[in-house]
């Protein structure tokens, strides 16, 4: 049945191929099968082989193309004795032969007994077009857009014409895109009339990147003055974009510092802005949570590895519940006993501080501890001219996630109505029936089990060692205070503004440079406004 | 122009259209009176009518949005700090006690004694008979000249009113603002507190806010009522505790 | 007669024993070191007496805080600051001594500079070549970043634990800038290497024995001129700042210049602290600006007894010894018992020692009540920001 179906779909080719004949031209060529076309290769003068080689091109297919590769290097070859085209390398004592189209082995064959199909200068520029065309309209968007990238870096002008075929063709939009700006490529490459050029620097201008700029002062050596001009503009036009995308760039690592800063400040913004309670161990606290993730990610390694991608996921609750139970029981075993003396508080959660850093170095050693990035949080992707990591987008839209939760839970809970009555008015809350030692301790837990939740992200980013805790501790209060004590938005504009400053000055002054320039930069801001940026007014403050 | 200035330099304290504002919460608003010299004033009002923010704004702790401060017809007390206002002669008692709780009563009195300010000044300071002299009669005057020698700690609430009385008496201003004198105080202790006042009055400006009706009726002297943060009735208690207004305010609305 | 009174006055008794104490070591340890015979028991070898001269140095840097937080109320968490830009100032002129006698034998460029193929020196190593440039720089260098540090912070009324972040910032940022080799201090390795002080060989038994004898002499100094201040009448301003701040401003003091004056002095007793520790340790790099120094300075000062001075020096030198005696014994102790030091100290014993001391001895007399200086821990002496 299937060999019945196949003989008459043979059938309809023969008579084609006849049609064809008759009419000449390429357009019909288009049906003829590639096995067809290429037998007719033996024998075939220029004219006819380059005729052929269109043909080829035309069908799209990819199998041809390693037979019109062959034809440009000289490999082809038809068998005398029955004119069969073959693809023929020297081996053994004269050729080895393979099917041109599938590749198949096909023997050998003395070196009389072949003869090569002759080409020329043209025919190899024809050939070399035709396999642009060829891979230009391949089924495969992919190939196809491989195809315009390489066209766009070779620029090369003889493109120009497969390349204006294939964009009729084109149904996909950013294929279209890149064969359209390759296209322009080509034509600024080649000897097209100004006007034609300026058209192509304004496509060229589309896309602005290293590249496009390269493009376009290629183009402008030796080019008349209105190109010139035209390319001159072109070319700042792209520089201004570049800098734009570089200075988004920027922007963007800044944010993705501000969201490290805010998630390691966040806490603190509740226990030291809320409270008002200094605590120093808060570093300790996130520490706490990054090892919970090491910890939750070490026993899923060893018992149940394909939850390994949810590691993250169910380190956060333990994360939270943890470091906010060590928290509550530094807030029942220490500093309830130090509010009101700042200063003592200061120092004895610097000494716990110490303390839970020892503990863990006992417990897990002083080195760095591997903690694995799920897959979901590992590549990038592009967005205009920048290139974003999935880790990064993961944190910065976990630490507004946070942010987020807690606010709502301070402004909508019965909990966070307490424990700002507490907090604005201990003497009053007591009286109205709220317990106000529990709230202190739900409060400072509630911050430090921010802080571990922290923790797990910061895991994905910094070292797993003792000391993490004690990088970030400097960085948070500088937040908090910048941003105005007492201010949850402070913090969250804080962090944010500190970042971008941050990465900001790090291509003028190098990253520790820059790093001093914006403690020095804290340091006299908090001189101007030593309440931060969203200062509470009025007696209460006093 | 002249009459102004002629009048002005007449006053002690002359505050004119002064307002105050915190995040949107006017605390004064347009408020103007008027010290003479060797008057003493009694302020009363409500809560939050804006006593202390009016005290914050003489002594330099508060600058006002807008509005003129003056002390004694030429000093812009808007434009001053703290110390240079308390420099100045302005004196102030806070309504909670505050004196210096680690230090003896006599070094309470040394350090609110009138004289030079500077760093090098108290560096090199040594005790003259004449300051002697001066804190033994401030101790005498408060009642407090045999416990000269204890820590202000270990005062009583009573006592720690009259120590900063005292020490404002040292300080020797010529307007003394004086927030709450009489709050924790027993009978014995207040009735005490207002011959103290009088005595003061003597030959200071006095502004006394309090909240004690019976304690301003023992000054006997004039009164301002203040409230949401402008003046409401100035007089005698009598014609004060007589306007409507005044009686709206304290117990009705 | 007269003046033994005066002077009494002006140590105190618990200062009277401290230098007493101080004369004692000052005599007992060289001769121990130079007479008594190294199988005895009563020998003190060489690198005791360094040992010893460094707790000196750190009994200096710990009275210098207590004079700014125990009397002022302003905790600094960035002192090591001021001790370690003393000790580069020091360390700058022993570098410039070295002189050809470096590894590279240039006669001018210190080893760190050939080696970053600098061609000449930098502005700010110009002079250090000279010993009195050098000391002047000892107390210029800090004074002046204290004075700038406080005339910006004071006058706009920074206080409390604002005060403390920004300081630990300010020392956290020096550090970071001192590691940069760009910075022309040495970068990471910091200043060492060094030959001789004033030609003397710093290796030389004699030579670390006079520096010994001058860090004692500078610590009995340093005391003398804190209690000075703090028994003028400028000291009753600076306890009265500490216990009431407003207060005092309302009485027209002017606080801020209190507060700067202290400050600064203070900071120029931290450098020259520094700058005696540096040839007797003989090195110094940016590790001594870390944050955690300077907070674990403070601590000393808890312990000992803040506000009370002679608690400062006791405290200096007490917990040192600790930190010594541990670190070689115990080693994973140590942060332990340092952690547990700062609560049980904050949480037990606020008067730290000498508090312990002088309440055990009020109980055993009670009729003697010492005008004690030290705050007062049960009243709110900050108010909750």
């Amino acid at each position: 049945m299937a060999r019945s179906c196949f003989s008459i779909l043979q059938r309809v080719t023969l008579v084609l191929v006849l049609a064809t004949a008759f009419l000449g031209g390429p357009a019909q060529a288009q049906s003829d099968s590639p096995a067809e076309l290429i037998s007719r290769l033996a024998g075939a003068d220029f004219r006819e082989t380059e005729r052929i080689v269109e043909a080829l091109a035309a069908t799209g297919d990819p199998a041809v193309a390693p037979v019109l590769e062959a034809l440009g290097e000289g490999d082809l070859f038809y068998r005398r004795s029955d004119n069969a085209v073959f693809i023929a390398r020297r081996g053994g004592a004269g050729y080895l032969l393979t099917d041109p189209l599938t590749g198949a082995d096909a023997g050998e064959a003395g070196r009389r007994e072949v003869t090569k199909v002759r080409v020329n200068n043209s025919l190899r520029r024809a050939v070399r077009s035709a396999i642009g065309t060829l891979t230009l309209q391949s089924p495969d968007p992919g190939v196809r857009m491989a195809a315009a990238e390489a066209v766009l870096k070779s620029r090369d002008p003889e493109a120009i014409g497969s390349l204006d075929a294939a964009i009729g063709r084109e149904q996909n939009e950013r294929v279209r895109t890149v064969m359209e700006r390759a296209r322009a490529a080509a034509v600024l490459n080649s000897d097209a009339s100004d006007a034609d050029k300026i058209a192509a620097a304004q496509t060229i201008a589309e896309k602005s990147d290293q590249e496009a700029r390269a493009i376009l002062m290629a183009a402008s050596n030796g080019a008349s003055a209105q190109l010139g001009e035209a390319l001159a503009y072109a070319v700042r036009q792209v520089e201004r974009d570049l800098a734009m995308w570089s200075a988004a760039q920027n922007v963007w690592y800044g944010l993705s510092l501000g969201s490290v800063l805010l998630l390691a400040a966040i806490g603190l913004a509740i226990t030291f802005g809320v409270m008002g309670v200094i605590n120093m161990a808060h570093g300790e606290m996130v520490m706490i949570g990054a090892y919970v993730t090491y910890v939750v990610q070490e026993i899923i390694r060893n018992h149940a590895p394909f939850l390994f991608d949810l590691s993250l996921l169910i380190a956060l609750p333990l994360a939270f519940v943890t470091a906010g139970a060590v928290g509550m029981a530094i807030e029942r075993g220490i500093i309830r006993f130090l509010y009101g003396r700042p200063l003592e508080t200061l120092l004895a959660t610097w000494g716990l501080s110490l303390i839970l850093q020892q503990v863990v170095r006992s417990l897990f050693g002083p080195t760095n501890q591997e903690v694995g990035a799920p897959s979901w949080m590992s590549g990038a992707f592009e967005l205009g001219g920048l290139t974003l990591t999935y880790g990064r987008v993961w944190i910065i839209v976990f630490a507004l996630a946070v942010f987020a939760v807690l606010v709502l839970v301070l402004r909508h809970t019965s909990f966070g109505l307490q424990m700002r009555a507490v907090t604005q008015n201990r003497r009053m809350a007591s009286s109205m029936g709220i317990r106000t030692n529990w709230t202190d301790a739900l409060t400072f837990g509630l911050g430090s089990g921010i802080a571990g939740v922290a923790g797990v992200a910061l895991s994905q980013i910094d070292n797993v060692s003792p000391n993490l805790g004690q990088s970030y501790i400097i960085d948070s209060f500088l937040v908090v205070v910048f941003g105005g004590v007492g201010n949850l938005w402070g913090t969250l504009v804080g962090a944010l503004s500190l970042g971008v400053l941050n990465k900001f000055l790090e291509p003028y002054a190098g990253a520790v440079l820059g790093k001093i320039l914006v403690l020095v930069f804290i340091i006299l801001f908090i001189q101007k406004r030593p309440r931060g940026l969203f200062a509470l007014k009025g007696r209460a403050v006093e | 122009m002249n009459t102004l200035s002629k009048e002005l330099t007449h006053t002690v304290l002359y505050l004119d259209g002064i307002s105050v504002s915190f995040d949107g919460f006017k605390a004064l608003n347009d408020l103007s009176f008027v010290v003479v010299p060797g008057e003493m004033r009694a302020i009363i009002g409500p809560n939050g009518a804006g006593k202390t923010t009016m005290m914050d704004v003489i002594t330099g702790k508060t600058r006002p949005d807008v509005g003129t401060a003056l002390f004694a017809g030429q000093h812009d007390l808007t434009k001053l700090d703290e110390a240079s206002i308390a420099q100045l002669g302005i004196g102030r008692k806070f309504q909670r006690p505050t004196v210096f709780e680690s230090h003896t009563v006599r070094d309470n009195i040394v350090l609110a004694l009138a004289g030079k300010r500077t760093v090098f000044d108290t560096l090199f300071a040594r005790a003259t008979e004449e300051e002697a002299d001066r804190i033994d009669r401030v101790l005498d005057t408060i009642r407090l000249a045999d416990r000269a020698g204890t820590m202000a700690a270990d005062l009583s609430h009573g006592q720690k009113q009259w120590l900063e009385i005292g020490m404002l008496l040292a300080q020797d201003p010529s307007l003394l603002l004086v927030d709450e004198p009489v709050a924790g105080m027993t009978d014995a202790e207040t009735v005490q507190t207002a011959t103290l006042l009088k005595e003061i009055a003597k030959d200071h400006s006095v502004v006394v806010v309090e909240h004690d009706m019976s304690f301003v009726q023992d000054l006997g002297v004039m009164v301002t009522v203040l409230h949401e943060g402008s003046v409401l009735a100035e007089g005698s208690l009598d014609r004060v505790s007589a306007d409507e207004r005044v009686i709206d305010v304290y117990l009705g609305r | 007669m007269m003046m033994t009174a005066r002077f009494l006055r002006l140590t105190g008794t618990s200062g009277l024993i401290l230098l007493a104490c101080l004369a004692a070591a000052a005599i007992y340890v060289p001769v121990a070191n130079q007479f008594i015979p190294e199988t005895s028991l009563f020998h003190v070898s060489t690198a005791s007496v360094v040992v010893f001269g460094k707790y000196l140095c750190f009994a200096m840097l710990a009275l210098s805080i207590d004079l700014v937080w125990g009397y002022c109320g302003i905790l600094s968490l960035g002192h090591g600051a001021f001790f370690a830009l003393g000790g580069y100032a020091m360390g700058m002129h022993l570098m410039r001594e070295i002189g050809p006698r470096g590894v590279y034998g240039n006669p001018i460029l210190p080893d760190f500079m050939v080696f970053l193929n600098w061609e000449e020196l930098p502005w700010f190593w110009h002079g250090f070549d000279m010993f009195w440039f050098a000391m002047v720089m000892v107390l210029l260098v800090p004074g002046a970043l204290a004075f700038v540090f406080g005339f910006l912070a004071f006058r706009s009324r920074v206080t409390g634990v604002y005060l403390s972040i920004i300081t630990q910032a300010m020392t956290f940022a020096l550090m970071l800038a001192f590691f940069r080799n760009e910075m022309g201090f040495g970068g990471n390795n910091g200043l060492t290497d060094f030959k001789d002080v004033l030609g003397f060989d710093l290796q030389a038994d004699g030579t670390r024995i006079g520096l010994y004898l001058l860090s004692v002499l500078a610590l009995a100094l340093m005391f003398l001129i804190c209690r000075g201040i703090v028994l003028s009448r400028l000291g009753k301003v600076l306890i009265a700042v500490r216990d009431a701040e407003s207060r005092t401003r309302f009485i027209g003091y002017r606080v801020e210049h209190y507060k700067l004056f202290v400050f600064t002095v203070s900071a120029m007793m931290a450098g020259v602290a520094g700058a005696l520790y540096v040839p007797q340790i003989g090195i110094i790099n940016p590790g001594e600006f870390a944050p955690a120094n300077s907070i674990e300075a403070v601590v000393w000062v808890a312990v000992g007894g803040r506000g009370t001075l002679v608690g400062a020096v006791i405290g200096g030198i007490g917990v040192n010894f600790g930190k010594s005696y541990f670190t070689g014994a115990l080693p994973e102790i140590w942060l332990f018992a340092l952690g547990g030091l700062f609560v049980v100290v904050t949480l037990f014993m606020p008067k730290g020692i000498l508090g312990v001391l002088s309440q055990w001895r009020r109980k055993t007399a009670p009729a003697e009540t010492a005008a004690s200086t030290a705050p007062r821990t049960d009243e709110k002496a900050e108010e909750r920001a």
